[in-house]
């Protein structure tokens, strides 16, 4: 009982590190809200806090999505595909629609869902770029980091897009139409394959182990939580008028009240028991030790295969735990730390 | 007989009282009851409900393994026939990517707590799923039913493959049951190419799961026994899968029933299958309902306890607008329309809407609320009194609650 669901599980352990050794690929379709018209860029800059308006064809850009009390509602890329053409990879499709229908009155813009026309396989790790070269007719070595292309694999049309979820220097992304699927997996597959990597099949590896290694977020870390709290303030363009500015403002002069912390098992032999919100519900209460006071909640814990340590987020109350601290969390000791494992 | 409506506080009233995040239910005589509660005592009583209707399905079918698999086979077919024709995949969470029957288990998960069946999800995985329940109302109604709710989350899950590009399939297991005894309810949902088992019939889906050494167990002093709506720790929003959010204010109506999901439609089916007549069924349900509703108030301090509970005042002795005002209770929680054509020391009369009474779509709750009422009253007042139907407009069931004399009764 509580054996470590992680830790121990070879299958999870290949995946995540044919990703972090070799390659590994993904379907990874999210959904796709398609923006288009004269006052598309000025309608997603007021959507959304980062700056849209300087984004060039062939870009993307990573951004959160505020209400009106400077809440997080949703994390997106927003790849601009053409002059009048923005694509929003979200996984929150139907209150996005929802949004976008609410804030699109005084627009000249179309929003449409596109999800069931398209499917995204991702492609990572460090010989990613080298898979891509092979399958992909013109290479990608003219991709920088958040850039989109047309290209064609095995004779059909493809959106390449370089980034990803993982935190690997080199990461691809897969556009092709539904009914394409399969070819292109085969074609993807086998590139792969022969390169050393694998298909990344288990969920918890590509959108938990991988990402937090990195000191990602998924959606859930960032619920009812406000940027200043998670580190997502830096890209945000004051300059410009946005849902949830005014909140933030407030926020950003007064200081956010939680921070996102990392934290690390101490003792890496032990089978605990830690609820976390990944899995929905409030995750497990955080006291210092010796005192009372909740300071926080854990959000997110699950394993770094790469360092073979048990790794996760806390939400906390600002300044209550530094890096460094000892905590006892349900009875298992944990250090707090930065939140990122992948550069050490 | 009059239909003199006697003086009592407006259906109305407390409309502005206040009650700005939840409503509240109030009885006649303007006892008033948090959204909170109401919807445990409709939870409760529905269940009560069930558990009655789920032993006249043992008197129907009287052999175990005959009468789960069949039940079985019924919520799985229902369930998948729901589940490819009416899907939900973004109402449950679930991403285009989420391929293969793992993310079934978000639609269980958000189905618990909408039930009020708090707990936790322990896993979710392409290969493995694990909830665990602290609490589940219907724990009275037999191990038949918890056969069955886990093969209704199979047929659910095997919609959702259905829908995607093809993954890994899970087979959803109940290991632990709140009615078999257990502390918790555990389903482990596990992939047969990572953790083999042989195949095994439908009904018994009921563990040991392999993956058995992961398996997160929850002592009691961490046990909830609130589902996260009403948990200021979860500021009292429902939060399920990697970006599901829910408040409170939808559950009210989203509650269901195992009568109506799983038993009633259970015995419709074993009429089908000829283990019964349909009359036979019908008498059979309607004699057990009645003995359920006359079980709940055989001692007098449960006539006590309800009076309490409802603000009845000492002035009124023994009529049927004590069972009246019970009544009004559970609909308002179930959000059932009705209205107050007679209530006094003499009658009382209700139009109850019909759609709003067949939770899930189920008509023949409608009559098994009936037949328990009629139980009730007996033991509540007193046997003067009953409960029936007459002069129904369409959609509406009409109840009056008075004195009747019938030497066949």
């Amino acid at each position: 009982m509580n054996k470590n669901i992680f830790k121990y599980d070879e299958w999870k352990r290949a995946e995540h590190m044919a990703v972090r050794e070799c390659v590994g690929y993904y379907l990874f379709t999210h959904q796709i809200m398609e923006v288009t018209g004269p006052q598309a860029c000025e309608f997603l800059d007021y959507l959304y806090p980062n700056n849209i308006s300087n984004l060039k064809v062939g870009r993307d850009r990573y951004t959160t999505m505020l209400n009106e009390k400077g809440e997080i509602l949703d994390d997106v890329v927003i790849m601009r595909m053409d002059e009048e053409k923005y694509w929003v990879s979200t996984l929150y499709g139907t209150k996005t629609d929802d949004w976008f229908y609410e804030h699109s009155e005084n627009y000249d813009v179309e929003t449409y869902e596109i999800t069931e026309d398209w499917h995204m396989f991702s492609i990572q790790g460090p010989k990613s770029k080298d898979v891509m070269n092979k399958i992909a007719e013109g290479g990608v070595d003219d991709m920088k980091f958040f850039m989109n292309k047309s290209s064609v694999i095995n004779g059909i049309d493809v959106i390449l897009n370089r980034g990803g979820f993982t935190g690997e220097k080199f990461g691809y992304e897969v556009y092709c139409a539904a009914d394409d699927a399969d070819a292109i997996q085969e074609v993807i597959d086998a590139a792969v394959k022969e390169a050393g990597g694998k298909e990344i099949t288990e969920f918890q590896v590509f959108a938990w182990t991988l990402p937090t290694e990195a000191g990602f977020y998924y959606m859930r870390d960032l619920n009812r939580t406000n940027p200043f709290e998670v580190g997502l303030e830096k890209n945000i363009n004051w300059d410009k008028d946005f849902i949830g500015k005014d909140a933030l403002l407030k926020i950003k002069e007064n200081g956010p009240e939680r921070e996102m912390v990392g934290f690390e098992v101490c003792d890496e032999n032990e089978d605990f028991y830690i609820r976390s919100k990944q899995y929905g519900g409030p995750g497990e209460p955080v006291y210092i030790d010796g005192e009372e006071e909740e300071v926080g909640r854990v959000s997110k814990l699950v394993y770094s295969y790469v360092n073979n340590l048990n790794i996760g987020y806390i939400l906390a109350k600002k300044d209550k735990l530094h890096i460094g601290d000892h905590i006892t969390i349900h009875g298992t000791k944990c250090v707090i730390t930065e939140k990122n494992w992948l550069n050490r | 007989m009059t239909k003199k409506i006697n003086e009592r506080i407006p259906a109305d009233s407390g409309n502005d009282a206040g009650f700005t995040k939840y409503n509240a239910v109030q009885s006649p005589w303007n006892r008033l009851l948090s959204y909170k509660d109401a919807l445990h005592y409709a939870s409760r009583f529905e269940a009560v409900l069930s558990a009655a209707v789920g032993q006249a399905y043992r008197i129907i079918i009287p052999d175990y393994a005959t009468r789960a698999s069949e039940m079985c086979k019924e919520a799985y077919g229902r369930l998948l026939y729901t589940g490819m024709n009416y899907p939900n995949d973004d109402g449950f969470g679930i991403h285009p990517f989420m391929c293969g029957s793992y993310p079934g288990a978000l639609i269980g998960d958000k189905g618990d707590d909408a039930l009020l069946m708090c707990g936790r999800c322990q896993d979710f995985g392409t290969y493995r799923c694990e909830k665990e329940l602290d609490v589940c109302d219907w724990d009275i109604c037999g191990s038949e039913l918890c056969r069955a709710t886990t093969m209704s989350l199979q047929g659910q899950a095997d919609a959702t493959e259905s829908r995607h590009r093809k993954g890994k399939k899970l087979d959803y297991m109940m290991v632990e049951a709140k009615g078999c005894g257990d502390r918790h309810c555990r389903i482990i949902a596990e992939s047969r190419e990572k953790y083999p088992a042989p195949a095994h019939e439908l009904w018994e889906s009921f563990g040991p799961a392999v993956s058995d050494e992961y398996k997160k167990y929850t002592e009691e002093e961490d046990c909830v026994d609130e589902p996260m709506m009403f948990r200021e720790e979860c500021d009292y929003r429902f939060v399920n899968g990697t970006n599901n959010e829910t408040d409170s204010s939808n559950q009210m109506i989203n509650l269901s029933t195992a009568a109506s999901l799983y038993l009633l439609p259970a015995i419709a089916n074993a009429v089908r299958l000829g283990y019964t007549t349909e009359q036979q069924a019908e008498w059979i349900k309607k004699c057990v309902l009645e003995a359920a509703g006359k079980a709940m108030f055989g001692e007098r301090y449960a006539i006590k306890a309800c009076r309490e509970w409802l603000g009845v005042p000492d002035s009124i002795k023994e009529d049927g607008r004590i069972l009246g005002g019970l009544i009004e209770m559970l609909l308002q929680s179930l959000v059932c329309r009705y209205e107050i054509e007679a209530f006094n020391e003499n009658e009382v009369i209700y139009v109850i809407d019909r759609g709003g009474l067949a939770i899930t779509g189920c008509q023949s709750l409608v009559e098994a609320h009936l037949y328990m009422w009629q139980g009730m009253v007996k033991t509540l007042v007193n046997a003067q009194w009953s409960v029936w139907e007459e002069d129904s407009p369409k959609g509406k069931m009409r109840i009056k609650i008075a004195k009747k004399i019938d030497k066949f009764m």
